[in-house]
C-alpha cells in the first residue's frame, strides 16, 4: 500500500477517518492521506462502497472528517464554521456532477454565474463572465437558453462553465460522463484535457477505466483505504483531438 | 447574498409554477379582500350616518338625557329635570333657550281613512322652540287641541294633510284626542323620530316630582339646550355638565346607577362612530380568520416546494450558498406570495366594496389605515408562513440532497 505524505499541495488529506453508522460502523475513509499538487489531474476509482464519494465530499468541503485534517488552499476545513465552509466551497471549489445539476428555471448564463451570486459579486461583469466561459466551452450562442432547452452534453458544458466561474483552486468531477453517450463523453473529456492544460487542478471520480486514463494518476480505493496510486504514463487520444 | 438577487431567483421560481403560485396567493387575496370589503362598508356606513347627522343639525346645541351607567346610548325616560334646573341652565352665557322634551305615548294616528300605527312620535313642545322660519306651511299652535306636523309625518300620511285638517291620536291607555293641524315644520327637534306630531307643552304635560327642597315642580325626562351660536357650544356644555355634577335637582333625583349625559351633535357622532368602529373591527376580525387559512396555504406550498427542490438546494449549497442564503431565498419567496396576495386583495376588496357601497347608495370610504394594516399583515403572513419551510430548507444536507432524485 502506498501513501503520500500530506505536506504541500492545493488540497491535502492527512490521516482522514470518516465512519458512518448504519447499524454497524462502516469505515468510509480509513486514515487516508493524499495530496493534490497544483495543476494535477487525479482520478479516483474503486468499487461502490469503497469511499469514492466520501473522499469527494471531503475535498468538496461538504463533509468533515471524524479524525485527521483536510486542507483546501491552506485552510483547515474541519475547523471552519458551516457558513465559512459554504463560502470556501463557492470560492475554492468547482463541482461537476453526473446529473449536471443545473437549476432548471435559470438560463445558462444565470446558472454559470450562480456561484458569483453567493459570493456577492454583482453588476454587468457577471454577464460578461458568463459569456466568456460559455464561449470557452463552446456555448457562446446559448446564453439565454434554459437547461430543458439544452442537450445532455450542452448541459454538462454549462456545468463546467459554472465550475470555473469563481476561478476555483480545485475542480471536482463526479462521474462527469456517466450520463452521456460515448461520443459526447469524449467531447467532455477533451474539455477536461484543455482545462488541465490550462493549469487547473482536477479531481475526478469515475468507474470507467478509459475515462480515468485521462488523468495523470489514478487512485484506487478499496474499503476506505488507498490500495494503489497508479501513474498514467500515456493519456489516451481524445477523439478528434491531437492535443491530448 | 444580496436581497435583490434572492428576489430575482425567487420570482423566477414563483412564475415557474404559475398555477400553484396563483392558488396560493388567492388564499391571501380572499382573506385580505374580505377584511377590506368590511372596512369599506363600515367606513361608508359611518360616513353616511355622519352625513345625515350633519345635514340634520339645525341650530347649534346639545341634548341632556339620562343613561344607565355602563350601558351607554340607552336613554332612560325618567322625569328628573325640574323647572329649577331649566332656569339655571338658561342663565348660562350663550344659551338661547332650554326646552324640555316630553314624549307622549301615542300608539295610532288617523287622518280620514289613513291609519298610521307606530313609527311616529308625539312630543309636547314649548312654543318658544319654533321661530317663523321653521314653518313650511301655516303657523304655530296656540291652544291645546292644535298640533304641528313634520314634513316627514305629512309624507307618511300620504302627503295630503295640511293646515286646517283634523287628525286623531290614540294615546296608550285608551285615550283618543282630536287635533286641528295648524302648520307643517321642515323637521323636528331633538332625538325623536322624523315623523312627529308636536302639541302644546303646557296643555299636555303635567308630570311633577318632589324636589330636594320639598316643593312640587314639573319635571322632564330630557332637555334641549340651544346655543346662540356654534362657538358657545363647548363652554355651555362644560358649564352644564358641571352644574349637573354639583347642585342640580336632577343629580339628587336620578338613580345611583344612572348618569346624566350632555351631548352635542359631535358627541353623538363620536358615540355612534365608536360603536360602528367596534362592530367593523369585530366583523373584520372574523373575516381575518380566512387570512390564517391563507397563511397555512403559503406554508403548505412552501413545504412542498422545499421537498421538491431538495436537489436544487443541495446544488446551491455545493456552489457556495450558506444556510442564511437558503433561508433568505425561501423567505423572500413566501413574502412575495404574501405581498402580492395583500396588494391584489386590497385592490379586489376596494373594488367589491365600491360596488356594494354604490349599490346601497352610501358614500365610498377608503380605509387607509386598514389598507396599510392589510399590506403589513400580508407581508407578515408571508414571512411567518415561510419561516418553518425556510428553516427546513436550510437544514437540508447537501450530500443527501445531491443524491436526491
Amino acid at each position: 500500500m502506498q501513501e503520500e505524505t500530506a505536506t504541500d499541495g492545493i488540497v491535502t488529506l492527512s490521516e482522514v477517518k470518516r465512519t458512518y453508522y448504519l447499524g454497524e460502523p462502516v469505515h468510509a475513509l480509513d486514515e487516508v492521506s493524499l495530496s493534490l499538487p497544483e495543476g494535477s489531474f487525479t482520478a479516483v476509482m474503486g468499487p461502490s462502497g469503497s469511499g469514492k464519494s466520501t473522499l469527494m465530499n471531503m475535498v468538496g468541503c461538504l463533509d468533515t472528517p471524524d479524525d485527521g485534517t483536510v486542507t483546501v488552499n491552506g485552510q483547515d476545513v474541519g475547523a471552519l464554521s458551516d457558513g465559512k465552509r459554504a463560502r470556501l466551497r463557492g470560492s475554492e471549489l468547482g463541482f461537476i456532477f453526473q446529473q449536471f445539476n443545473l437549476l432548471p428555471r435559470l438560463t445558462a448564463a444565470e446558472n454559470v454565474t450562480l456561484p458569483m451570486v453567493f459570493q456577492n459579486v454583482v453588476g454587468e461583469s457577471r454577464r460578461d463572465r458568463a459569456k466568456t466561459l460559455l464561449t470557452r466551452v463552446g456555448l457562446g450562442d446559448r446564453l439565454d437558453h434554459t437547461p430543458p432547452e439544452l442537450s445532455g452534453g450542452q448541459r454538462q458544458r454549462v456545468a463546467i462553465a459554472r465550475a470555473l466561474v469563481n476561478e476555483p483552486s480545485v475542480i471536482l468531477a463526479d462521474e462527469p460522463t456517466g450520463n452521456l453517450d460515448t461520443e459526447t463523453g469524449s467531447e467532455i473529456m477533451e474539455l477536461f484535457a484543455e482545462l488541465h492544460d490550462d493549469g487547473s487542478t482536477i479531481l475526478m471520480v469515475t468507474h470507467e477505466r478509459h475515462i480515468a486514463e485521462h488523468a495523470d494518476r489514478i487512485i484506487h480505493l478499496v474499503d476506505g483505504q488507498i490500495e494503489e496510486i497508479e501513474h498514467v504514463t500515456e493519456n489516451p487520444p481524445v477523439q478528434g483531438s491531437e492535443t491530448a | 447574498m444580496k436581497i435583490a438577487e434572492s428576489f430575482r431567483i425567487s420570482w423566477r421560481s414563483i412564475t415557474g409554477h404559475k398555477l400553484r403560485s396563483s392558488l396560493t396567493a388567492i388564499g391571501v387575496i380572499i382573506g385580505i379582500a374580505a377584511v377590506i370589503v368590511f372596512m369599506v362598508l363600515g367606513g361608508a356606513f359611518e360616513a353616511n350616518i355622519v352625513q345625515d347627522f350633519e345635514e340634520d343639525q339645525g341650530d347649534p346645541g346639545m341634548w341632556v338625557n339620562t343613561q344607565n351607567t355602563n350601558q351607554g346610548f340607552e336613554i332612560v325616560p325618567s322625569p328628573i329635570y325640574t323647572e329649577t334646573d331649566i332656569q339655571t341652565l338658561e342663565s348660562i352665557d350663550g344659551v338661547e333657550f332650554v326646552a324640555p322634551e316630553a314624549n307622549l305615548q301615542a300608539s295610532q294616528l288617523s287622518f280620514g281613512d289613513t291609519l298610521q300605527t307606530g313609527g311616529f312620535g308625539v312630543q309636547a313642545v314649548d312654543v318658544e322652540q319654533y321661530s317663523e322660519e321653521d314653518m313650511v306651511k301655516g303657523e304655530m299652535y296656540s291652544s291645546g287641541n292644535e298640533a304641528v306636523l313634520t314634513q316627514a309625518m305629512v309624507d307618511t300620511l300620504g302627503g295630503a294633510v295640511g293646515p286646517g285638517d283634523d287628525v286623531t291620536i290614540n294615546f296608550e291607555g285608551g285615550v283618543s284626542e282630536e287635533y286641528v293641524v295648524t302648520g307643517i315644520v321642515e323637521e323636528g327637534f331633538g332625538s325623536g323620530p322624523d315623523a312627529a306630531v308636536f302639541v302644546s307643552l303646557v296643555d299636555h304635560y303635567n308630570t311633577t316630582v318632589e324636589t330636594p327642597r320639598g316643593t312640587q315642580e314639573q319635571a322632564y325626562s330630557s332637555l334641549i339646550i340651544s346655543a346662540e351660536d356654534a362657538s358657545a357650544v363647548d363652554s355651555i356644555k362644560q358649564e352644564a355638565t358641571e352644574y349637573f355634577e354639583t347642585d342640580s335637582d336632577a343629580k339628587e333625583l336620578k338613580q345611583e346607577e344612572q348618569d346624566i349625559a350632555v351631548q352635542t351633535v359631535d358627541d353623538a357622532i363620536d358615540q355612534i362612530t365608536a360603536v360602528i368602529d367596534q362592530l367593523t373591527v369585530f366583523i373584520g376580525g372574523i373575516a381575518g380568520i380566512s387570512l390564517v387559512v391563507g397563511s397555512i396555504g403559503i406554508a403548505n406550498i412552501m413545504i412542498v416546494s422545499v421537498t421538491e427542490r431538495t436537489r436544487e438546494i443541495g446544488v446551491m449549497k455545493a456552489v457556495g450558498a450558506r444556510k442564511r442564503d437558503i433561508i433568505q431565498l425561501f423567505l423572500v419567496e413566501s413574502t412575495i406570495l404574501g405581498a402580492v396576495g395583500a396588494v391584489l386583495g386590497v385592490v379586489l376588496g376596494l373594488g367589491l366594496g365600491f360596488l356594494a357601497v354604490t349599490f346601497i347608495g352610501w358614500p365610498m370610504a377608503y380605509p387607509v389605515n386598514w389598507i396599510l394594516i392589510a399590506v403589513a399583515v400580508g407581508l407578515t403572513v408571508g414571512i411567518l408562513s415561510g419561516i418553518y419551510p425556510a428553516w427546513r430548507a436550510a437544514k437540508v444536507n447537501p450530500i443527501e440532497a445531491l443524491r436526491h432524485e
